[in-house]
């Protein structure tokens, strides 16, 4: 492999030499390689610029085992009964005893992934990263869940991400969904790995032809450096809605690659990240319009208290072949603190000329009028802050068209707001 | 009874009220007319408890208790209600929602059960059928995108269910044209009793023709000027305010 990189830092030298010691086919070789070259990414690079990973990162922590008899149990416990249809992973190992019987669904699949997944192969051409090189050089285990043409599943599929040991772990989950043509599914992605360790986990996407996705990731506790990879490609007339609930992140960067490829796609990002303390969080975002009409709608929330720091990063690229693009991304910040910090950069990339783009970005104290309205009918302040911030937040939910999907996040942002931290 | 003495307000240091001083006694409904300028809605706002005005000397009492150690939601629990000039639009927050939250707020503070939501919606279902405003209004976020009357409707909704034991009215003829007012008065009207005591500030005579006050005060560069019954107001419609503005200078 060669020593390319200058000056490992240590999390560097662990990640290759742990490398060196594994087995490695032809892929995982190649992005193994890719990383050797790049390193993890710092201020130099300039997708990175707000979000240091090499200074982060100091050691890279084991990396977490199969999960044994003992990490099963410590699951199990962790879950609760649902009416949704669950899909365990522990350290991203696919556990089909802890996941629900998909056996009376017709037209869904749930397996683990394969070593060599074509579809992955395909979905991943493209996205230059190093993260999701080191996710490819590392990935074990995973799960792909298949929706076959023209199937509709009704009940909420939802994929936990749960850890199987207690003590700090380098996790590599990597998962599949793939939607056949015309169907169509609602899919929450409920990440609770545990506060410690380094994450670097990718869901990747594939929706076939008119085919239609609602998914909702809710990340209530990040790890110590986590790195979150969401990967689609769309094809024709097919609609992605995807919405995050980011919070307690110490220090969280999700990224999203996203590509519509066939035309009259339409694709509805948004999320809402709420800080605290000095948690860091970074939403970046590379959507490509590959194929004409296509339709964009970004909107990302955030709720900054504390130190906590807020950054979000949104290209929209429009080649010369994707006339009629219809994009807007919007980025919208609450300071409830001095010292929050909030660094936004939206850009556009436009080659085409007859295209509808624009995008924003703005950050505001809470409306002291508002306010003062709301607690002249004797609501107290806290409550009345309260009733604003869940509000401004809860926006980025609207996209969403399966109602219980909303419902759920929403249940989950008023549970975050309770207690007070972000007044 | 609202007692307001000898009160003193400045806001970034100048000077707005300058020793004003007024008693509204429990079912009285006294106006308050005034040139622009005259200090009549910082009059309100620190009745209400805005923040951004410093009172310098004086005293505000709401039956006997002193209000302004009080924190605006403290006021409204303790019976204190502001109709806004310019009512606020709330995004993202539905109405209904306010509504039970003010509600539930004031009850809570008061330690008085809490209403449950049958109640709750019986309630304000009738207030908003007596207002003509529709149920759909009540679902959409606080007064977002509504219109001047709507807004004024809402706060008049917002009054009947609060049941304050003493309410402001601050220009609340601003943005209505007659069959809004009308409407607004009405139901301002039918919130009259012996128990309770309004102040109605307003530029012009009109608004008193739908809503008779008990007393009229003229206030001028941040204090009354002139006290009188009704025929004051007319006198006011007819003669203007310049001879109040020169008497207060």
């Amino acid at each position: 492999m060669g020593a390319l990189l200058q000056n490992p830092t240590q999390a560097e030298q662990d990640l290759l030499a742990r490398f060196a010691l594994e087995p490695v086919d032809g892929e995982r070789q190649a992005a193994a390689e890719r990383f050797a070259r790049a390193g993890l990414p710092s201020r130099r690079n300039e997708s990175w610029h707000y979000t240091d990973l090499r200074a982060k990162l100091r050691a890279a922590p084991p990396l977490a085992a199969r999960p044994d008899a003992a990490a099963l149990a410590r699951a199990k416990e962790k879950l609760a009964p649902s009416d949704r249809l669950s899909i365990v992973t522990i350290d991203g190992y696919f556990i089909p005893e802890l996941s629900g019987d998909v056996s009376s669904t017709p037209g869904l699949s749930v397996r683990a992934l394969k070593a060599d997944e074509p579809a992955l192969k395909s979905l991943s051409l493209g996205a230059d990263d190093a993260l999701l090189d080191l996710n490819a050089a590392f990935a074990q285990g995973g799960v792909a869940i298949e929706i076959a043409a023209g199937a509709q599943i009704e009940k909420i599929l939802e994929l936990v991400a749960l850890d199987g040991a207690s003590g700090a772990q380098s996790r590599f989950a990597r998962h599949l969904v793939v939607l056949g043509e015309g169907a169509r599914a609602s899919l929450m992605e409920t990440r609770a790995e545990g506060a410690e360790g380094f994450g670097d986990g990718a869901l990747f996407v594939a929706l076939g032809r008119g085919a239609q996705l609602d998914y909702a990731c809710r990340s209530l506790e990040g790890g110590a450096v986590e790195v979150q990879n969401f990967v689609a490609r769309l094809g024709a007339e097919a609609q992605l809605r995807a919405v995050s609930l980011l919070a307690g992140a110490p220090f969280l960067r999700r990224q999203y690659f996203i590509s519509c490829d066939g035309a009259n796609a339409q694709i509805h990002l948004s999320g809402a990240t709420l800080l605290r303390g000095r948690e860091h969080a970074d939403v970046t975002l590379t959507l490509d319009h590959d194929a004409p009409a296509c339709l964009s709608r970004e909107t990302f929330k955030y709720v900054l208290a504390d130190q906590a720091n807020g950054v979000f990063q949104g290209k929209i690229v429009v080649p010369p072949h994707a006339q009629k693009t219809d994009g807007k991304m919007l980025c919208r910040a609450l300071l409830l603190s001095d010292d929050a910090a909030m660094s936004a950069k939206p850009e556009l990339e436009i080659f085409a000329d007859d295209v509808a783009c624009g995008h924003g970005a703005a950050c505001a104290k809470l409306d002291a009028s508002q306010l003062f309205y709301m607690e002249s009918r004797g609501i107290p302040r806290a409550e009345a802050q309260a009733i604003l911030v869940e509000a401004f937040a809860a926006e980025a939910f609207d996209d969403l068209k399966d109602d219980s999907l909303r419902d759920l996040l929403n249940a989950d942002l008023t549970l975050l707001l309770a207690d007070g931290a972000f007044t | 009874m609202l007692e307001i003495n000898n009160l003193h307000v400045s806001i970034a240091g100048k000077k707005i009220i300058d020793g004003l001083s007024l008693t509204v006694a429990d079912g009285e409904v006294a106006a308050i007319m005034g040139p622009n300028g005259s200090g009549k809605s910082t009059l309100s706002y620190v009745i209400a408890g805005r923040a951004d005005y410093e009172v310098t000397e004086g005293s505000i009492r709401l039956d006997g208790v002193d209000l302004l150690d009080k924190t605006p939601s403290e006021r409204a629990a303790l019976g204190l209600f502001l109709v806004f000039q310019y009512p606020l639009e709330i995004p993202g927050v539905a109405t209904m929602t306010f509504l039970k939250a003010a509600l539930a707020a004031q009850r809570k503070a008061r330690d008085e059960a809490e209403l449950s939501t049958p109640d709750f919606m019986k309630r304000v279902r009738a207030a908003a059928s007596k207002l003509n405003i529709p149920q759909d209004m009540l679902k959409r976020p606080v007064n977002l995108g509504f219109s001047g009357g709507e807004k004024k409707r809402m706060e008049i909704l917002q009054m009947a269910l609060l049941e304050p034991k003493f309410a402001i009215l601050d220009e609340m003829d601003s943005g209505l044209d007659i069959d809004a007012l009308r409407v607004c008065a009405e139901g301002v009207n039918a919130l009259r009793s012996k128990d309770r005591g309004l102040l109605v500030i307003t530029h012009y005579q009109r608004l008193l023709d739908y809503i008779a006050p008990d007393s009229v005060h003229v206030m001028s560069k941040g204090r009354i000027v002139k006290s009188g019954g009704p025929d004051l107001a007319l006198e006011l419609e007819k003669s203007g305010y310049a001879d109040y503005v020169d008497e207060a200078a």
